[in-house]
């Protein structure tokens, strides 16, 4: 490519066509057409509202245990939840609700324990107007950027 | 009006018409109107339209800062470099936060 800017764009674009690949494959390889359904069958409905948190009596594969320690993020992030807690801004109860019902299947199975409840943690402060969604979007621009220069 | 425009300011219009501007990458988290496909691609001003809060912030309820909206024009090439056709093109809205002025 002949400019910068034209590198710059033409480079983004196989990054774009692999994420809109892994968000084609959320879609389950035996599956009913779901977008818009006209009509949702009762079973299916009732499916669809079971909380993703409660995963007892489903059937999975055996899976590899480890005792894996904490991460530096992972321990940040409990502190910042549990202070949250203690400060009133919200509590256990409302983070097991945000953090492993609102925010779906998809979030719930592909983000790390402690990605839940970051996600939720964040979601809440802008919920309940802490700050803003532009001025975190901005903030986290301007870190990482801060870290690629490094 | 709702109440709450009243507490909102707006931003100057930073671009005029003919301008080359690049729609900004920002961080995908929760919500925005800013398609993905047009991200870190240079377009045209083509038009001013009006001032409004920006979804970001009206999505949330917060009183917010009003920008100025634009229609931005892009080359179809310049999106998806397999597209055949040389003149075709896409036009898309976008608020001033968004864009960030091209110099050549």
């Amino acid at each position: 490519m002949a400019s910068t800017s034209q590198s710059k764009a033409s480079t983004s674009r196989p990054e774009l066509r692999e994420q809109y690949q892994i968000i084609g494959s959320f879609q389950p390889a035996i599956h009913i057409p779901q977008n818009w359904n006209y009509e949702t069958s009762h079973p299916l409905f009732r499916a669809y509202m079971h909380p993703p948190h409660d995963v007892g009596g489903q059937r999975d594969v055996a899976g590899k245990y480890e005792e894996k320690e904490e991460e530096g993020w992972e321990l940040n992030t409990y502190v910042t939840c549990e202070t949250l807690g203690w400060r009133g801004i919200w509590n256990s109860e409302e983070r097991r609700r945000r953090a492993d019902n609102d925010l779906g299947y998809t979030l719930y199975l592909g983000l790390p324990y402690y990605g839940r409840w970051l996600w939720a943690a964040t979601r809440m402060l802008i919920d309940k107007k802490r700050f803003s969604l532009p001025e975190l979007l901005a903030k986290i621009d301007e870190v990482k950027a801060r870290y690629e220069r490094q | 009006m709702k109440d709450s425009d009243s507490n909102a300011s707006e931003t100057h219009a930073r671009f005029k018409v003919g301008d080359r501007v690049r729609v900004k990458n920002m961080p995908l988290m929760f919500y925005t109107r800013t398609q993905n496909y047009a991200r870190d691609i240079e377009g045209t001003i083509v038009e001013l339209t009006y001032k409004d809060l920006v979804p970001e912030d009206e999505a949330f309820n917060f009183d917010g800062v009003l920008d100025q909206y634009y229609i931005i024009r892009f080359r179809q090439k310049d999106i998806w470099e397999e597209y055949p056709f040389e003149n075709d093109t896409l036009q898309t809205e976008s608020p001033d936060r968004w864009l960030e002025p091209v110099s050549h």
